[in-house]
């Protein structure tokens, strides 16, 4: 994680392509010890690069899904009360002080550790992925700000707990609220776009190795068309590669439009998008046909991932 | 790429400040202390490593980020007048500042025309422009084009968000409460509930010597509905959108989650200005392109559903729209926009300033083809007939 180019390589050898402006946001993250706050569409990677990112540092993933009612207690810790009620209970006779039993129904035993305080007491820094943070409350988001300024987390019962080792931190929000200033000010922000064609057929190559390249560029070209529609839900990655599997378990080397038709549940998840694709089938028309022509395409561009297709000039 | 301070943190202070001044920035020392070390490991020869350390650090928000490069070109490049180029990450349109930027939207996703800051082209560059989209028989983009730029177009009237009065948020709080969204994830204390709730029983006990005899239970609060307010900033309108945005600000002040937009042949997100004037701070904001000439409501939706449907529309969303309907736009987008406004949130309310005019009937093609959709038709013009619609409204599938 010496510099971007080597992160580019370290992410690739995982099936992750990062352009360059990506993957200086993350060297400037490692770098920094700063959060770094991913905005994007739906389906672009956010939450797979904290995964891959934890793999390429060798380090835990510690996830913390934000919804809707999300509260510090279940984000940071909560006694474990029915145990501690039932060794009251056993312990009732038992020749203790007040302040031993104490002592003992609030230890470690009976504390259960939420994904912000086990992120703090790693051994080794984690990646800390807080995930839709939008979906929180903003009373949480206030919460979240204190921990990411301080890493250090006051139980009453305990004491103040004090991060070993700052955790590499990613939030991810898909925009359904505006976040605060505040959050936005102690994070790095990256927004991460729909890939482009050619990365696109990178990512495919690099996540499906045995992808006809043929076909691999024919998914490509054609997701490029529906994100261009007015669709309610554009594919996103995700999408692009289970069309890829899909194609490939019902043995098609090539798209047309009956594998198209076969498949379409895959990429389009609203009956009325699927409406709009069939008002606007004469965008797709180029893409299909391309098989159609012999000698159509130039099969020796490589990508760095394997022998890819261009459309032949 | 050339520097036009002798040295490195004299550059970087003041590309900051031209960021913060002229691109509404939010940069203070923390983040100019983090650039520097953030160019430590860069190459400082190379501009595009230079470009790309600085954005993440300094942009705060998608439309930073957007606006980042054409200041840093401008900046960095301005001796050299170079052309805007593409930048690897971002849609080259949002990149390149030209005639039809902020006036003119396109399908690319995902970007946003937003109004920030753009170089307005000179009236033959939008003609050229207005010409070659008529050419091309993009009769909504034509349109949308012919009526920015029209003659009538003139700089318009600024949004002014006035700090609510206690009215407006006692009626906007009523409308809230009448949204009777569904349960949230949450759990609460509450008297009755399908939750134990060991916490609070356990610390209860302690006043009975241990022995747990009064029992506490958790349950799910409702969810906040959310608004979404879409106002029509149109010559048109005039001061009737005043209480629309008053609208905005109460509705603001009680449910976060309140979402306001302004749209005429534009859509611009102006939430941020309708919060921090239920704060209690009055915002100005000049948005010339989008408050005058004529409207395009079919394509201004269509824009709103492109880019925001997914991410704002639900069971629990109201949207509410206030426009006199007078359209200059393409009516069957007018009706496929309504149509899946209606169908993807709780309630479609319209707020036409025109209903308060003695004889008037809602037959404008704008108002005929959008009122199947509509699930309350009215005016607002003060924090009474607010309430009113408050005790009127009918959400879907809630029973309110």
């Amino acid at each position: 994680m010496t510099d971007p180019a080597a992160i580019r390589a370290l992410f690739r050898e995982r099936g992750f392509i990062l352009n360059d402006p990506f993957a200086t946001a993350l060297h400037l993250m490692v770098a920094l010890r700063k959060p770094l706050l991913l905005e994007g569409p739906a389906g672009v990677g956010k939450t797979e690069t904290a995964k891959v990112l934890a793999d390429v540092l060798d380090t835990r993933l510690i996830r913390l899904q934000c919804y809707e009612g999300l509260d510090a207690m279940t984000a940071l810790y909560e006694w474990n009360y029915p145990r501690q009620m039932l060794r009251i209970r056993m312990t009732e006779g038992a020749d203790t002080t007040l302040e031993q039993r104490e002592a003992q129904i609030f230890s470690d035993e009976f504390l259960l550790r939420r994904p912000l305080l086990d992120a703090i007491v790693q051994d080794r820094a984690p990646v800390l992925l807080i995930d839709e943070v939008d979906r929180a409350d903003e009373a949480f988001e206030a919460f979240l700000l204190e921990v990411l300024a301080e890493w250090q987390v006051t139980i009453p019962e305990v004491g103040t707990i004090r991060a070993r080792h700052t955790p590499y931190v990613i939030l991810t929000s898909n925009r359904t609220r505006e976040l605060s200033d505040a959050l936005r000010r102690r994070c790095l922000f990256f927004w991460i776009p729909y890939p482009t064609l050619d990365e696109e057929m990178a990512i495919l190559q690099a996540r499906i190795p045995g992808l006809e390249a043929r076909l691999a560029e024919q998914i490509a070209r054609a997701i490029q068309v529906l994100r261009d529609l007015p669709l309610q839900k554009a594919p996103g990655v995700a999408e692009t590669l289970d069309w890829a599997h899909a194609l490939i378990q019902l043995h098609r080397a090539h798209l047309d439009w009956a594998a198209l038709e076969q498949t379409l549940g895959c990429i389009l998840k609203v009956r009325e998008d699927q409406s709009v694709l069939e008002s606007h089938r004469e965008r797709l028309q180029p893409v299909l046909e391309e098989t159609l022509k012999p000698g159509g395409h130039s099969l020796d561009t490589d990508f760095g991932l394997g022998s890819v297709s261009t459309p032949h000039r | 790429m050339t520097y036009p301070f002798s040295s490195l943190p004299d550059n970087l202070a003041a590309f900051c400040a031209s960021l913060r001044r002229d691109h509404q920035f939010n940069i203070g020392p923390r983040e100019l202390m983090d650039a520097a070390r953030g160019l430590e490991i860069a190459d400082l020869a190379d501009e595009r490593a230079v470009r790309d350390v600085l954005r993440p650090i300094l942009s705060k928000t998608y439309e930073n980020a957007l606006a980042f490069d054409p200041a840093f070109n401008r900046f960095f490049r301005a001796a050299e007048a170079v052309a805007p180029r593409e930048v690897p990450g971002l849609p080259p349109r949002d990149l390149a500042p030209s005639a039809s930027e902020g006036a003119v939207t396109t399908r690319t996703r995902p970007a946003m025309s937003d109004g920030t800051d753009v170089e307005v082209a000179a009236a033959e560059t939008v003609a050229g422009a207005v010409r070659q989209v008529a050419d091309a028989e993009d009769d909504a983009m034509a349109t949308r084009l012919r009526a920015s730029y029209s003659p009538l177009e003139s700089d318009g009237t600024p949004l002014v968000f006035e700090p609510p009065g206690r009215e407006w948020v006692e009626a906007a709080a009523a409308l809230a409460a009448r949204v009777h969204a569904g349960a949230s994830r949450r759990w609460r204390p509450a008297l009755r509930g399908p939750r134990f709730d060991f916490r609070r029983t356990l610390r209860t006990s302690l006043h009975t010597g241990g022995e747990p005899v009064t029992w506490r239970w958790r349950a799910r609060p409702r969810r906040q509905p959310r608004f979404v307010l879409l106002i029509d900033g149109s010559r048109s309108m005039g001061a009737s959108a005043h209480p629309a945005l008053q609208v905005a600000v109460a509705l603001s002040a009680v449910s976060p989650k309140t979402e306001t937009f302004t749209f005429s042949t534009m859509l611009r997100r102006v939430t941020r200005d309708a919060r921090l004037a239920s704060a209690g701070e009055r915002r100005v904001v000049q948005v010339q392109q989008a408050w005058g000439g004529g409207t395009t409501i079919g394509a201004c939706l269509d824009e709103f559903l492109l880019h925001f449907s997914e991410r704002l529309l639900g069971p629990d969303t109201v949207v509410m729209i206030a426009s006199d309907g007078l359209d200059v736009g393409r009516p069957d987008l007018l009706r496929d926009s309504m149509a899946r406004l209606a169908r993807q949130s709780a309630a479609v309310v319209w707020l036409n300033p025109l209903l308060d005019t003695p004889g008037y009937e809602p037959t404008a093609i704008g108002m005929s083809l959008a009122r199947p959709y509509v699930s309350v038709l009215t005016s607002v013009r003060d924090p009474a007939s607010l309430g009113s619609l408050a005790r009127t409204l009918r959400v879907r599938g809630r029973g309110a």
